[in-house]
Parts: C-alpha cells; structure tokens; sequence
C-alpha cells in the first residue's frame, strides 16, 4: 500500500495544485490538507510545503508559517524521520522552522533564504539545480544519479542563501548544500547563480539527510506543456526534467 | 557645513495586517503583549532642516494616503522598543514596539522574547533593543 503524502497549504500557498499533481502523476498518494485541518497531519507518512506566500510572508519570508500549528506536526515527524520537501516559500519556511540546515535547535533558524542580490527583485529565471552530494545523502535524492540536472524555474525575491561565515562554514562542512546552481552543461559558476546565494546553494539538506529545502520550482519543469520549445508532435503530458526529482522522493516515501 | 543625519520612521496610518499579525503570533507564544506598533527606518541627511517636507514629497518610499511619517528624537531605541537591522543592508531597518495592557511597554523580558521567537533571525538580522 502506498504511503500518504501531505501537501501543505498555508493561507498564501499557491503552488499547491500542480505539486499534488506531479506527485500524482509520480505514482505518490498526494493530498491537499488546509491550514484548518493541521490536526489531521501526524496521520501522514511524509510532507511537502510547497510555494506561494505563506501568511503573506509578513514579518519575514516563513515567519509566521514556520510558527503555524501545521508545523507542529511537520517538525514532530521530521524530528521522527518522516521524509519533508519544501519548495520556495516552503523551503523559507523550512529554514525559519530550524529543520534545515538543522546546525541549530528547532524554530531557532541559523540561515535564511533572504533577498536576492545584487539586486533585492524579483527574479523569474530557467535554471538548472545539478545534486551536490551523494545521492545516498538524502533518502529524498536517492534515486536521481550522481550530478543530477534538474530543471526548474526559479521565481522568488527571497532566494539567497544568506548566513554569518561560521554558520556557512559548518554548512558546508556537514555536508548540507544537496543542490548548487549550474548551467543546461552542468558547469558550475557565478553566472549560473540567479540571485547571489551563498556557495551557490539551491537547496539544502538537514544532518539526518530526510528534509530536504529548494528554492526553484521542479513542478513548473515537470510536464512538455511546461516547454514552449518542444518538437512537434511531443505528448504535452508527458513528464520533462522536473518530475526525476518528485519520482525519487514517491519512490523513498513508498520504500 | 556638516550634514546632520537624522532618522526618520514610516508607518501605516491604515490598520497595520503586518504588525496585528506579529501581536497574535507572539501572544500564542506566550509573550504578555496587547499591542503592536511597526515603522520603517531611514536614516537621511539632514542640513537644510526641511528632512520631512523632502520625504513627504518623495514618492518612492511615501505615500500620504497610507503612511505617516515622524522625526525620531535619537537615533536609538527607546524603552519597550526593538530595531530589527538586515545585516547586508537590504532591506531597511524596521522598528518594533510592544505594548502591555495598560499601554506601556513591554518589558525588558518579554521584548527580548519577542526577538528570540519572531522578530529577528539572527543569521541575517541584528537586533537593538531599547534600554529598560
């Protein structure tokens, strides 16, 4: 039997539809549960907050969400091993949780994903995030092979890895940057960086290896209608790059 | 002549979501406080004595059908007030006050509360709080 999938909406949440619908079509028991149902969480197997604007971000980005009764129950199960994906505003809300990096007690965050720089604007970019560990790191990136590309759009004011050089150094040193910044060939520099993150971090991963944070979105690389350049005749629903990262994280939450 | 930096606050004369949002944030975390006020921070030069006219005349950061603005006296904290500063600069400095339920300010405990538990990260903030 498949195990449960939670996708979290927050008042603000906006990515929510097509993250239940990629995980779907990935073969997870994804549902959608409210901000009005935070009891009914601990009965799931696994989680995903997904992006938007959570609490309208106000105070700063995943303030208020990470202090949500929903993440009582999200902590309780990451702390328990319970497999957790946050995508942008979900990852925010991750690291003002504390469950990412993890280098800190819970809901005392040691890094943000704060302003972009070197301009504090939005930014609406196609980028590619390439794993930047062992994919036996993270029971999530399990299944993706060594130096995967993934392609996604990064579409955030507040997507910059931002932490004092200690808290970076202990980052890098636990092993916690899962995704870097890189080019469609995979290079790996500045110019890829759209929004001046700190050791071109795209995402992050706790020291137990189950939570796993990204800023840009794989759901909105996920299908070929994602595409406007696609070869004639290609089936619109089929899967493009971003699905091999939610067909790895069903496969470890069904294991 | 030597320019005379002055700091000035903007805030909302309309009813604050952010601020009424951050006094039910905290008081579900236990911290005794009845009211909230918010305003941003800028610190201009001020040689000429005409600071308020040139910011209410400017468009980017006022808008006189929302916000009010005000000359601060110091240009520190006062009592049962935080300032919560960006590290990098990127965003401006925002002021916080509490307030209990008879009005006055919050104590010196429940406002470093406060900072611990919402209104400062520490790995991009820097908080200055008022002295008691």
């Amino acid at each position: 039997m498949s195990r449960r999938i939670a996708v979290l909406a927050f008042p603000g949440t906006n990515s929510e539809d097509e993250t239940v619908r990629i995980l779907r079509d990935c073969g997870g028991d994804a549902e959608l549960v409210w901000w009005s149902q935070a009891e009914q969480l601990a009965q799931y197997d696994a989680y995903v907050l997904s992006g938007g604007f959570a609490h309208e971000d106000r105070v700063r980005a995943g303030a208020i969400a990470a202090l949500d009764p929903m993440m009582d129950a999200v902590i309780d199960g990451a702390c328990a091993g319970k497999l957790v994906l946050g995508i942008c505003n979900g990852a925010q809300i991750l690291l003002e949780a504390g469950l990412v990096p993890g280098t800190g007690a819970v809901r005392q965050p040691t890094a943000a994903f704060t302003k972009n720089l070197p301009a504090p604007h939005f930014v609406c970019r196609h980028v590619r995030m390439r794993l930047a560990i062992d994919p036996a790191r993270c029971v999530i990136t399990a299944g993706l092979e060594p130096g995967a590309l993934i392609p996604a759009w990064a579409a955030h004011t507040e997507g910059r890895l931002a932490a004092p050089r200690e808290h970076l150094d202990e980052i890098v040193a636990g092993g916690h940057v899962a995704f870097v910044y890189a080019h469609p060939d995979g290079r790996v520099d500045d110019g890829a960086v759209p929004n001046g993150s700190a050791l071109g971090c795209a995402g992050l991963v706790n020291r137990a290896g189950n939570v796993l944070a990204i800023m840009p979105h794989p759901e909105r690389d996920a299908w070929n209608f994602n595409h406007l350049a696609r070869s004639e005749g290609d089936d619109v629903l089929a899967p493009s790059g971003g699905a091999l990262l939610f067909r790895s994280f069903v496969d470890a939450v069904n294991v | 002549m030597t320019m005379q930096k002055r700091v000035v606050e903007i805030s909302l004369k309309i009813p604050d979501n952010t601020a009424y949002t951050a006094l039910v944030a905290l008081r579900r975390l236990g911290v005794d406080v009845a009211r909230v006020e918010r305003g941003e921070l800028r610190a201009f030069d001020d040689g000429d004595g005409a600071l308020l006219e040139r910011v209410e005349s400017d468009e980017t950061i006022f808008n006189p059908n929302i916000h009010r603005v005000t000359l601060r006296e110091s240009g520190a904290p006062e009592s049962g007030e935080v300032w919560i500063e960006s590290l990098d600069g990127t965003v401006p400095t925002v002021a916080w006050r509490l307030f209990d339920a008879g009005d006055r300010a919050v104590s010196g405990h429940a406002l470093r509360t406060a900072v611990d538990r919402l209104l400062c990260n520490p790995s991009i903030d820097r908080a200055i709080v008022g002295c008691d």
